[in-house]
């Protein structure tokens, strides 16, 4: 059965890369807006620096990741207040959001141990914010099981305790001032690679061609059958 | 080390230290209000009971004073932000909290703040403005007045995006009329709009889309003048708006779209809108949040009442796709009452789409939805049941009258809310004109009684809508159901019934006596009972008849009436001369008379069972009607431009001429 896909060499395709111009302030931009969307402050200043780049106001970035950090460590109740200090609404507009954060902090005071301060934080705070909506509900009822379990590193919900869980409500939160600050919340760079990988696996149904099978480096691996 | 010590002062003890001496004390108890009510409204309303938000407005009146006189600059903005902050997550999706906030005179001096030089004040203040905006109880904004356009016109030119958005809430909320439209229009704030879509954040695209959205409604000059000359273009960025990223977008650039195609018959016609517009909202049903509770909503006003467009709906799987969601269960309140309303509109007017429906299964999800703790959810329901009951060959196959519907609905005429009893008694009126003879189902289980008592009620639309259900019950009923009806009901209620207040209330009693007495002989003695109660009343209606349907209905009864023996024939004689003794005009005149064709009919059609050559009376009658003049008005209506009209004129006249009338 003959291949009915063309065969493209090195030369060739090479070849034609070259025919492409990118401009370099395009892909400054893209360098920029990954240190900006990842919170690079230091490197995005440097950059900037260097490059001639521009970008948003650093400051922005900086107050948002804080509010990313404290998250990160667990000081839920601090971010919750640099959130507010930085934009009000986010929060009082995303009940969802909100919820994650509050049941972030019921996790913190039950690792610490603190069963009754937990116990009144979920009765005050959680329970009538469960009233309103069945997966709160569901999520709040998860959580308090952790009191029950002595250990709680093979209980059904220890992942709850996790870190990941902590990071997990960090982005969330990073996401959410991310929007608010009217940016995109996710940087261009991973779209811009799937959409390579996309191309790549369309184009592999007709030819045969140097593709890049490790992004991590972007070499040209030559054609195959 | 992460914190999460819950020791907090108890509300009350806060709410002191705003009052506070010590600048400290009061903007870190003012900064602890604030985060503990934002996110949480039981928060806030507990606060609220405790008088907080005249508290903060205070707070915020004194540091205006304070910007004044310059002081401690940094100090003050902190209090201005802090509780223009507070004031604003009061009123944050919160109606106490919005009328707090106006009722402690905050607003002026949040309008006054915004030209403050400090940023995070203009912000701060600028969202709570907002937030008020975003309820019904703001603040009327007089477009009208030229100082108040001109404000408008440099909120929207502001640099700061809070502020340009506040600018477009304004108009979401406050613009009404077509004048006010306009005026925005000459102003050119619609352009300016339009720039804000092309160049602005998210949140402010959003807030330009439904800005422009209240402006374009029902407004097709606006509309033509904004997307006319430069064909397409402007339009074309709402367009693409639909196919954003973000689905909350995609569901306001549809809805602006929407508004525009329902107002105008020029744009959006095509039907390449069409199909991307039902494609679009079906799939944003998938959103797990508040725009997949909105998405139904905004396709049933693409699809009401225009059958080309649920017929596309149908072929995108339209009543597939909401069944799949209902099936899911546990929804929204919202949501659910959407999608109903929904499928009701889908089903309206195509029998295409109620096959479907009904071939889905569909209807027994519906049912379940009758007995939801949700009212807007019950009425949906019904408005669904109603719109598939129109099927007149399921009704025929008494596919309908069953107890797993009939029941629930039924019980629904005890409904605390009154929309949706009157929704039930719809969806009632529909499934009682069951051809079968498996009516006394529906008595069986108490519908009937309940439905006489629903006559009684205290709201005209229960009333009228319970007087409807009955009249369709009875069309075409055996004698013995007739009999039943008429006894639960009453000659005296029937009668007051005929002369309530309300003129569609009369209608419907009305019409409901012309389907009792259709049919046997012995059912025309219903209104001759109680010395001619009902007779008498429909004479006394018919002479001050408020609108000509009341004329149709009451004159097919008294046609029905005559259509019997004679002595309900000399009855009916008599009421029409009684009332003809007046200096009035005779109303069968009047009515011979009228523009309505239906009613002429109605009339002629009396005279013509009057006159029927058969009966003895009959000459005697003619003479009479000939006196009255009535016989010369039938002549000038030979050639009444409705046929109906013609061909029962003709009859009397043929019938008067077997007795010698030239």
């Amino acid at each position: 059965m003959a291949s009915s896909k063309k065969l493209i060499s090195r030369e060739e395709w090479e070849k034609r890369l070259n025919n492409v111009k990118i401009r370099k302030e395009d892909m400054n931009k893209l360098v920029m807006n990954f240190l900006v969307t990842e919170g690079n402050v230091e490197a995005a200043k440097k950059f900037r620096m260097e490059s001639g780049t521009h970008h948003i106001d650093l400051a922005t970035i900086t107050d948002r990741m804080a509010v990313k950090k404290a998250a990160q460590c667990g000081n839920v109740k601090d971010a919750i207040e640099k959130i507010n200090d930085l934009n009000p609404e986010i929060l009082d507009t995303n009940p969802q959001l909100f919820f994650q954060l509050q049941q972030q902090r019921l996790i913190e005071l039950i690792r610490n141990g603190k069963v009754e301060a937990a116990l009144e934080f979920a009765q005050e705070e959680l329970a009538p914010r469960a009233e309103e909506n069945q997966s709160f509900l569901e999520e709040l009822e998860r959580t308090i099981s952790l009191v029950a379990f002595e250990d709680t590193s093979n209980c059904p919900v220890g992942e709850l305790l996790d870190i990941s869980q902590r990071l997990k409500t960090a982005s969330e939160v990073n996401a959410a001032v991310l929007t608010s600050q009217s940016n995109e919340k996710d940087p261009k760079l991973p779209s811009l690679l799937k959409m390579l990988i996309w191309a790549q696996n369309k184009l592999d149904k007709k030819a045969a061609y140097p593709c890049i099978n490790d992004l991590s480096n972007a070499r040209l691996e030559d054609p195959t059958f | 080390m992460p914190s999460a010590t819950v020791n907090k002062p108890r509300p009350s003890e806060l709410l002191s230290r705003l009052t506070s001496a010590e600048p400290e004390v009061k903007v870190r108890a003012l900064r602890e209000v604030k985060n503990q009510i934002i996110g949480n409204r039981t928060k806030k309303l507990s606060f609220l009971k405790l008088g907080a938000v005249p508290a903060v407005a205070g707070i915020l009146a004194d540091s205006i004073d304070d910007v004044t006189e310059n002081n401690n600059c940094n100090n003050t903005n902190n209090f201005l932000v802090q509780s223009a902050a507070a004031l604003g997550s009061f009123a944050c999706g919160f109606d106490a909290g919005v009328q707090a906030v106006l009722d402690a005179g905050a607003f002026p001096n949040l309008l006054r703040l915004l030209a403050n030089p400090n940023e995070k004040v203009v912000d701060a203040v600028a969202r709570a403005l907002r937030m008020i905006y975003q309820s019904k109880l703001a603040p009327k904004y007089d477009f009208l007045q030229q100082k108040n356009m001109e404000f408008l016109i440099s909120l929207l030119n502001s640099e700061k995006e809070t502020v340009s958005g506040l600018g477009a809430s304004i108009i979401s909320r406050s613009c009404e009329t077509n004048l006010e439209q306009k005026a925005l229009f000459d102003a050119g704030i619609l352009r300016k709009l339009n720039s804000l879509l092309e160049g602005g954040s998210l949140s402010l695209r959003d807030a330009s889309l439904e800005s422009l959205a209240t402006v374009f409604r029902n407004n097709p000059e606006v509309i033509s003048k904004f997307a006319g000359p430069e064909i397409g273009r402007p339009l074309s960025s709402i367009i693409d708006l639909a196919k954003d990223r973000y689905p909350r977008t995609r569901l306001l650039a549809c809805m602006c779209l929407i508004v525009i195609r329902n107002a105008s018959p020029h744009f959006l016609q095509d039907i390449g809108i069409k199909t991307k517009l039902i494609h679009i909202l079906l799939e944003l049903l998938d959103d797990p949040g508040q725009v997949g509770d909105e998405a139904p909503f905004a396709f049933s006003s693409l699809i009401a009442q225009k059958e080309d467009l649920q017929k596309l709906a149908l072929e995108a799987n339209a009543i597939d796709k909401f069944h799949h969601h209902i099936k899911k269960g546990s929804l929204h309140p919202r949501r659910y009452e959407g999608i109903l309303l929904a499928l009701a509109d889908m089903c309206s007017k195509l029998e295409s789409c109620r096959s479907k429906f009904l071939s889905l299964q569909v209807l027994n999800l519906v049912a379940d939805a009758l007995t939801d703790y949700n009212a807007g959810v019950r009425a949906a329901a019904c408005i669904c049941l109603k719109s598939v009951t129109r099927s007149i060959k399921n009704l025929s196959a008494g596919y309908f009258m069953n107890e797993t519907i009939v029941i629930p609905l039924v019980q629904l005429f005890l409904d605390p809310s009154t929309s949706v009893q009157v929704a039930a008694l719809g969806a009632t009126s529909n499934i009682v004109v069951d051809f079968t003879t498996r009516k006394s189902i529906f008595v069986q289980c108490g519908g009937m009684k309940q439905l006489v008592q629903l006559a009684k009620s205290m709201e005209s639309s229960v009333r009228s809508n319970a007087l409807w259900a009955l009249k369709n019950f009875v069309f075409q009923a055996d004698n013995r159901l007739k009999e039943g009806v008429f006894s639960e009901l009453t000659a005296s209620l029937l009668s007051s019934l005929i002369r309530d207040p309300e003129p569609s209330v009369q209608e419907q009693a009305l019409a409901l006596v012309r389907n009792l007495v259709d049919g046997c002989i012995n059912l025309i003695e219903f209104v001759f009972a109680e010395d001619g109660l009902i007779l008498g009343a429909i004479g006394r209606q018919l002479q001050c008849a408020s609108k000509a349907e009341i004329g149709i209905q009451g004159m097919y009864a008294l046609c029905n009436v005559a259509s019997g023996n004679e002595f309900h024939r000399e009855a009916v004689m008599q009421l029409l001369f009684t009332q003809m003794g007046d200096k009035n005009q005779s109303f069968v005149v009047k009515f011979l008379q009228s523009n309505d064709s239906q009613l002429r009919t109605a009339t002629v059609w009396t005279i013509v069972n009057l006159t029927c050559p058969s009966s003895p009376g009959a000459p005697c009658r003619l003479e009479k009607l000939r006196n009255a003049g009535i016989v010369s008005q039938i002549k000038n209506m030979v050639n009444d431009p409705c046929v109906d009209v013609k061909l029962r004129v003709r009859t009397v006249l043929g019938q008067s001429m077997a007795f010698g009338d030239n």
